[in-house]
């Protein structure tokens, strides 16, 4: 795990963001740290502020659903299972996921307070930055 | 209408409705319902008697109303089949009894309320209380003795503002409990504050404070730390509790109890462990260190089979246990 952080990480130096976390551009805040992204995600917290998060997920194993585990949740795709079937024993259901970015993101744009990830290529006017990895 | 059709028509309406299903993640049946449950089977070895028992059924449901508002409960029948099979004799308990019945109410991140029967919210070990998310069989003395394992009352709860990753619980009971039948201390009032801090993703530790008072008039109070270690390949999880007891007759003890225990996670699905437990009871005189080696193997997370041995420093309390557990 820590081989593929670090290797993460210095193509995030050499070659910019990848991927970024949007909000809707309403939202009031402009940054979150990567705990507070991870604890929305674990839905261990749930507002930032007074605004009620709700965070989206990709559906499925793609690869940049990985990528986003292991470098904001920190945690590999077994072991964040893992967490969710203890989860499941607590009574919390994982986040809603959506089937595309495109759909990530309508659903960011229409829906105050969701919170999602896509390739930063895909960021324009509509959503706000608050996150990139 | 039998109870049994009511029952199948229900279930069949859950199966109908519900998303597709992956064991250990229950039934989706919309965000107010999910449907779930676990049970345990466990053998044991102990002094040349041998015991095969289906311990454990629960059912569980339970699901978000809406953004602020949330519940859950789960029913257990306890001891549901046992057979010695050194002697032959049979036993069954299949009454089912309310383990939790609770609603949260959500006010922001750092005040939740939970109110009703619930898990109290003190160290690790106590808040996965199922054989099956836990990586060894048997209970460390320390969570089945020396504190009420279940609250019916308050919990306040949430993230302390200000402080990056530490949280709390405030809770309180002053009333009898909503089913006592597999209440470890029975109680008229348990009072306590825990708290906990999220050092990094590996490292975590917390301690907490409290006081009960049991339905024999035994007033105990209480101070507990806990501390985790937790990465890909090794666990490493210490629990420690002091406890002061006022008795009815007017005397006053101490009782002491503690764990730490390692686990090496060689694959995803193979672990191996060991446990060394301390306790010792001034006021029945009872002391006992206890040594466990373990194994578990998940063959997908909410799968789990283990064996352990304990060696007990107190006579003929050695034991070999095995279990097979399913969370679905």
């Amino acid at each position: 795990m820590k081989p593929l952080l670090f290797l993460i990480s210095c193509s995030l130096v050499l070659f910019g963001s990848e991927f970024s976390v949007i909000v809707s551009k309403k939202l009031p805040f402009s940054t979150l740290s990567t705990q507070y992204i991870r604890d929305l995600y674990l839905l261990k917290r749930h507002s930032v502020g007074n605004i009620r998060i709700i965070p989206i997920n990709l559906v499925g194993q793609d690869e940049s659903r990985s990528i986003f585990e292991s470098t904001v949740l920190q945690m590999d795709r077994n072991r964040l299972n893992d967490y969710w079937v203890k989860q499941h024993f607590q009574g919390v259901t994982p986040p809603l996921t959506q089937p595309s970015f495109e759909s990530i993101k309508a659903f960011v744009q229409n829906v105050e307070g969701a919170m999602g990830y896509l390739p930063s290529s895909m960021v324009d006017a509509n959503v706000k930055v608050i996150y990139e990895f | 209408m039998t109870i049994q059709k009511v029952g199948l028509i229900l279930g069949l309406i859950v199966v109908l409705q519900a998303d597709p299903y992956a064991l250990g993640h229950g039934v989706q049946v919309d965000k107010a319902l999910n449907v779930g449950g676990y049970f345990s089977t466990e053998f044991s070895v102990q002094g040349g008697e041998k015991t095969l028992a289906f311990e454990d059924l629960a059912i569980m449901a339970y699901g978000d109303v809406n953004p602020m508002f949330s519940y859950m409960t789960e029913f257990e029948s306890i001891g549901f089949y046992q057979k010695n099979l050194t002697n032959g004799i049979e036993t069954s308990h299949r009454q089912f009894h309310a383990e939790r019945a609770y609603g949260d109410v959500w006010l922001s991140d750092a005040y939740n309320i939970r109110f009703g029967k619930q898990i109290t919210p003190i160290g690790y070990w106590n808040r996965e209380p199922i054989n099956v998310l836990r990586d060894m069989s048997s209970n460390p003395l320390y969570c089945s003795l020396l504190f009420p394992k279940f609250l019916t009352g308050i919990d306040i709860n949430g993230y302390i503002p200000r402080v990056e990753g530490m949280t709390y619980h405030l809770f309180g009971q002053k009333n009898p409990d909503l089913d006592d039948e597999y209440v470890n201390i029975r109680n008229k009032h348990f009072f306590g504050l825990s708290v906990e801090k999220e050092l990094s993703t590996e490292y975590s530790s917390g301690g907490s404070i409290g006081e009960y008072i049991t339905l024999t008039e035994q007033r105990t109070r209480f101070l507990q730390l806990n501390a985790k270690y937790d990465d890909v390949k090794w666990q490493f999880m210490s629990e420690v509790l002091l406890a002061k007891s006022y008795y009815s007759s007017g005397d006053i003890d101490i009782t002491f109890t503690g764990y730490a225990q390692g686990m090496f996670r060689y694959s995803a699905e193979n672990a191996i462990l060991g446990r060394y437990e301390h306790f010792k009871d001034h006021h029945v005189g009872r002391e006992d260190n206890i040594a466990i080696v373990g194994y578990s193997y998940r063959p997908s997370y909410p799968i789990s089979l283990k064996g352990e041995y304990q060696l007990h420093s107190l006579d003929n309390e050695n034991r070999a246990l095995f279990s097979f557990s399913v969370l679905f």
